[in-house]
């Protein structure tokens, strides 16, 4: 540690020394919203030196004094330049888009080459106006959808939560929406992400090597960024979808000083499901909706300081009844965000980011049969700092630092029963609180013209302490004793270094080569009884029991761009290994939590994921799209399950392939496709049936061995947008010219599973008749969720 | 438009589509499946099958090739080992037809219809007593499979009772009071026939069936008494009609059997009743039901102390 400080600061001192120099920093904006740009490349050509903006639209240069041209490059706009002479420090603010008119689409983010020049092996980028404009399932645009296209991510199966990045499970995955964690990203059972499309900004995907401020999960960080609104005029846009509408409202809270957005959704699935259920069905009442708000806002305090509060809140709500049973299923679950920031800028060498965040996601079920009622919460909250400050030393480091803290209470599973009038003993509510920290410092800088390097340290720490009861299991016959530990009492401290190093190498003719390696602890882990990923599944921490998920991972690819940027290409390879995976023993129950703690009924293993990943990437033209293809290989091996045999993972997938594409046949049409094939999922069904006192037993196999159908689905869209500009007579000059139209809309038609492709959702073995009287048959069934369904969508924008 | 677009959403939301499907499922072993029992003042009873293919056929002639002779089998009850005999149920001594019949839950009449092959001794002295522990011993093809339960000490129901469902008058589900010993593992079983007669003059029914979900352990009201209902598993056919389904009729008189079971019996029939109400049912974790019998077999060696209780269903 102190031996790689000291390097660090032997470079930065030589490069320090010598010809004056001068820093020129600030925010690059966009000219017509005010909104920072993420993302621009801050380049002085005749010095070959530039660098990026950071999450805030925020760069600092160090270059020698003298007079240069500045250029402001986003790629696929039309570069920008200044020119200043800079005798000493000099902060500038660059509004980009003043010098050309014709810039139509606000700007958001903008990296040009990143791909090949960024240190970042298995970073990938999506533009938010690109994946506005793929097929959108029921017309609600998805972010998490349009991840799960990229090479190294697929998703669960159709209608599961979450996402997977190169073998690892979705709660490995660092998903930060303005830097707060969101634990459950998923509406209606992953059919929609909580992410409103309108609202998001930026999405950032770090699947391979995360820099060392990131931390907590094994396998990526996605990051979504919200919208800050326009800081010069208001503006409201939305849509009306055939299950879903959304608005935005957005303007100035002060010209040019401060913004706010905010932006709410909602689908009426409940609404039509009233329609269509008649009042006299058992089933009436039954219902499903989901609503989410966005809100942020930010401001100018002064030309060091500028704060953001962001905020999101969206619920579902499942509810089941069938009268004939007197049953009746209530099931609403949802999270709850808060994110303040504040930016500082202490030197143009120096910017500060502190935030203090808030995450809440809750669960409750609830159940009623006759006289038995049952109630079931769990929930976690965790409340967060964090300080992190960049550094800019000089045009070649880039060193960033920081301290992270979370405090979680876990409500692993709450439990109620009652009988009549008689109520269950179900134990005391587990609650485990826990502190999670870590310290960080990672320096990104070139060792040569061509060699960059992003070596950071992270040292993480997470202590569980009381009030717990531990529950320890006396055997078969005896009866189980606790353990009751005080408020504040600390039951366990876990802490290691997590180191983090990537590699990138230049190459002749806009090519590079880049590798990694980073390790992880990951101190919260998801829970599954089923095989399905459901908003059951439950969020765990380490406890003295469940000891903190260890993940490493190297990864060595190659970038190129070919035709002067036009195309992206890709090939990388990695290996990653994890070590104190969960899963349930075999056999447990939800009642099994009951006057037991859940780590109880865990069993522990390890697991690994080698694959390579092919990437081409169109960005400009007519026909802009990309191909990604991963071939991959993920195991799981616990010593308690499947005799200790190693096991595919449920995701474990050999082949994987998204083709996407978008056509631009005018200004009035756009048309775009994406298709999709993977080798199909794992799962255990049972090889065997035998009786037992006249009933049918079934006896599975090796877990994870049989394979669904392979999955493939093409889905299509077609997009129409109505006139963004009107011709108007200047009474003045008697000329006509343009004038934008106040209000702008477009109407999307999509097709999703165009060929009306079968998938397997999951199989199941169903048997049916009764086997004394010799009619008994025993079948695999495959549930298929989406058949081919059109959906239409009004946009609009004014 | 609009309208086809709301029909079309909502049925794929609600209504997903199933097909049956042919896909490989490897792992398949043929396995001994040892299903065995006894219980109080009864003798034991031991059937043993092989278990078969999940796409071999399940018809009947399958099941009943699927027994297994020529096994060694013997019970010991801590003091004194019993071999076991081999009987079919078309083919037994003489004037053994209603124990038979009781062993193997086959109705008498049906006793010759069917193949069912098992092992067992009329020796009273290996007949089931409270308190002791019975080991069975299984050699079979040079492989040997050893299973131990318990006859544990019965905990009678304190009260048993029917009471009107809801607003209905006429029927309702069949209630108990369970007074549970504290601080110790208690698991039951409840298994029921109602033996008011039928038009023929016959019981309505001939042997004990079980309700849905029939063992639970005390994990949730241990040393606790408390009244709980179970319903009437007897369907259509056998008289209960459908808008009365898992009701008792005023006037019916059922035997409630209420076993205690110790607890490794519990979790297989614990396992095993959630298995055949979730199989297949991904929501579910896939599990094999776990045993007490030592050696790579199936099934359960299961050790049952009941007490009875008649109950005439009225207020």
């Amino acid at each position: 540690m102190k031996k790689l400080l000291c390097i660090i600061f032997i470079l930065i001192g030589l490069q320090s020394f010598g010809q004056e120099r001068s820093t020129i920093s600030g925010y690059v904006t966009d000219s017509r919203s005010g909104e920072s740009i993420i993302g621009v490349k801050v380049y002085i050509p005749t010095l070959k030196k530039g660098v990026i903006t950071n999450n805030y639209g925020f760069y600092s240069l160090t270059v020698e004094s003298g007079k240069y041209t500045i250029e402001y490059r986003i790629a696929g706009q039309k570069t920008e330049s200044i020119d200043v002479d800079l005798t000493s420090d000099l902060r500038f603010d660059y509004e980009f888009g003043g010098q050309y008119q014709n810039v139509e689409e606000v700007i958001v983010n903008a990296k040009a080459e990143e791909n090949i020049r960024s240190t970042k092996v298995g970073q990938m980028e999506l533009d938010i106006d690109e994946i506005k404009k793929l097929p959108a399932f029921l017309g609600e645009v998805d972010i998490i959808k349009t991840i799960q296209l990229l090479p190294g991510v697929s998703s669960a199966a159709e209608g599961g939560q979450g996402f997977y990045v190169r073998g690892g499970g979705p709660d490995q995955n660092l998903v930060l929406l303005d830097e707060a964690i969101v634990y459950n990203a998923s509406h209606l059972f992953g059919f929609f992400s909580v992410f409103n499309a309108d609202a998001v900004k930026s999405v950032n995907l770090i699947k391979g090597s995360m820099p060392a401020n990131f931390g907590g999960r094994t396998s990526s960080v996605l990051q979504v960024n919200m919208n800050e609104g326009n800081k010069k005029k208001f503006g409201v846009k939305g849509g009306i979808g055939a299950v879903s509408s959304r608005l935005t409202i957005e303007g100035p809270l002060k010209k040019d000083k401060g913004s706010f957005i905010v932006s709410a959704r909602r689908t009426y699935l409940d609404v039509i499901m009233k329609a269509a259920i008649p009042d006299d069905s058992p089933f009436a009442g039954s219902s499903y909706f989901f609503y989410d708000l966005n809100l942020k806002m930010n401001y100018e305090i002064s030309k060091k300081d500028k704060i953001y509060l962001s905020g999101y809140y969206g619920k579902d709500e499942f509810s089941f009844g069938n009268t004939d049973d007197n049953f009746q299923v209530d099931m609403p679950w949802g999270n709850g965000i808060g994110a303040l920031r504040w930016n500082h800028i202490f030197s143009s060498k120096l910017f500060m980011n502190v935030s203090a965040t808030m995450t809440d996601y809750q669960f409750s079920f609830t159940s009623s049969q006759d006289e038995f009622r049952f109630k079931l919460n769990s929930g976690i909250r965790d409340w967060g700092g964090k300080v992190d400050f960049t550094f800019f030393p000089n045009s070649r480091h880039k060193i960033k630092y920081g301290l992270d803290y979370i405090y979680h209470t876990f409500t692993p599973m709450s439990v109620s029963a009652e009988n009549d009038e008689t109520v269950f003993d179900t134990g005391v509510a587990q609650e485990l609180t826990n502190h999670e920290s870590a310290a960080y410092l990672l320096d990104e800088f070139d060792l040569t013209e061509n060699i960059r390097i992003n070596a950071g340290l992270r040292y993480s720490m997470f202590q569980h302490v009381g009030p717990f009861t531990r529950y320890v299991n006396g055997g078969i016959g005896q009866p189980d004793t606790t353990i009751n530990f005080k408020k504040g009492e600390l039951i366990q401290f876990y802490h290691g270094l997590e180191p983090r190093v990537s590699m990138r190498w230049m190459l002749p003719g806009k090519s590079s080569i880049k590798a990694g390696y980073s390790f992880n602890y990951q101190y919260v882990q998801l829970t599954s009884l089923s095989a399905v990923s459901l908003p059951t599944d439950i969020w765990y921490p380490s406890t003295n029991v469940a000891k903190p998920q260890k993940g490493w991972q190297a990864s060595l690819g190659y970038f190129k761009n070919l035709l002067n940027n036009k195309f992206e290409t890709s090939v990388e390879v990695y290996y990653k290994g994890m070590n104190n995976l969960i899963e349930f023993e075999e056999g447990a129950l939800p009642a099994d939590n009951v006057n037991d703690n859940t780590d109880n009924l865990l069993v522990f293993g390890k697991g690994w994921s080698y694959g390579v990943e092919l990437f081409i990437k169109k960005k400009v033209g007519k026909l802009t799209g990309w191909v990604g293809y991963t071939w991959s290989k993920t195991e799981r091996q616990f010593d308690d399950l499947n005799e200790g045999n190693p096991f595919p993972a449920k995701y474990d997938r050999r082949h994987d392939l998204s083709v996407v594409g978008t056509y631009k046949l005018s200004e009035k049409w756009l048309f775009s496709a994406a298709f999709i094939f993977a080798t199909g999922n794992t799962l255990t069904l049972p090889s065997s049936w035998y009786v037992q006192d006249q009933d049918l037993l079934f006896n599975y196999g090796q877990r994870n061995s049989t394979r669904m159908a392979d999955y493939h689905r093409l889905d299509l869209s077609a997009t129409c947008y109505g006139k963004k500009y009107k011709e108007v007579l200047d009474l003045e000059t008697g000329e006509t010219k343009k004038v934008k139209k106040k209000m702008i809309s477009s109407i999307a038609f999509s097709i999703y599973n165009v060929y009306n492709r079968a998938n397997p959702y999951f199989l199941y073995v169903d048997n049916d008749g009764d086997f004394l009287e010799g009619d008994f048959k025993i079948a695999v069934k495959q549930v298929t969720l989406f058949p081919i369904i059109p959906s239409v969508t009004w946009n609009f924008e004014f | 438009m609009k309208k086809t677009i709301y029909i079309l959403s909502i049925i794929s939301l609600l209504f997903s589509c199933t097909k049956e499907v042919e896909i490989e499922i490897p792992g398949y072993k043929e396995q001994l499946v040892i299903d065995g029992s006894i219980e109080t003042g009864q003798p034991p009873i031991v059937l043993l099958t092989k278990s078969s293919d999940v796409y071999s056929p399940t018809d009947l002639s399958t099941f009943f090739n699927s027994f297994v002779s020529g096994a060694q089998i013997s019970v010991s009850n801590g003091t004194t080992t019993f071999d076991l005999i081999e009987i079919c149920s078309d083919n037994i001594p003489p004037g053994s037809e209603a124990l038979v019949s009781e062993l193997l839950g086959v109705s008498i009449d049906d006793l010759a219809n069917f193949h069912i092959c098992g092992y067992t001794s009329f020796d009273p002295s290996i007949f089931g007593e409270i308190g002791k522990t019975y080991t069975l011993s299984v050699i079979f093809e040079g492989q040997t499979y050893t299973a131990e339960t318990k006859i544990e000490q019965p905990n009678p129901l304190t009260n048993v009772f029917w009471k009107p469902d809801g607003d209905l008058t006429t029927h309702g589900f069949s209630w108990a009071t369970l007074a549970d010993p504290p601080n110790q593992f208690d698991a039951y079983k409840w298994e029921v026939k109602r033996i008011n007669l039928d038009i023929d003059g016959n019981p309505m029914d001939a042997n004990f069936d079980e309700p849905f979900g029939p063992v639970f352990d005390d994990k949730f009201f241990d040393g606790m008494t408390f009244d709980f209902f179970y319903d009437n598993p007897f369907g259509y056919e056998d008289g209960v009609l459908d808008d009365y389904a898992g009701l008792y009729e005023l006037g019916d008189t059922i035997v409630i059997k209420f076993s205690k079971i110790d607890e490794n019996v519990y979790e297989f029939l614990e396992k095993k009743y959630i298995q055949l109400s979730t199989a297949g049912n991904p929501f579910a974790t896939p599990t094999n039901i776990p045993n007490n019998i030592s050696g790579d077999a199936l099934g359960i060696w299961a050790g049952y102390s009941p007490t009875f209780d008649t109950l005439i269903c009225q207020p």
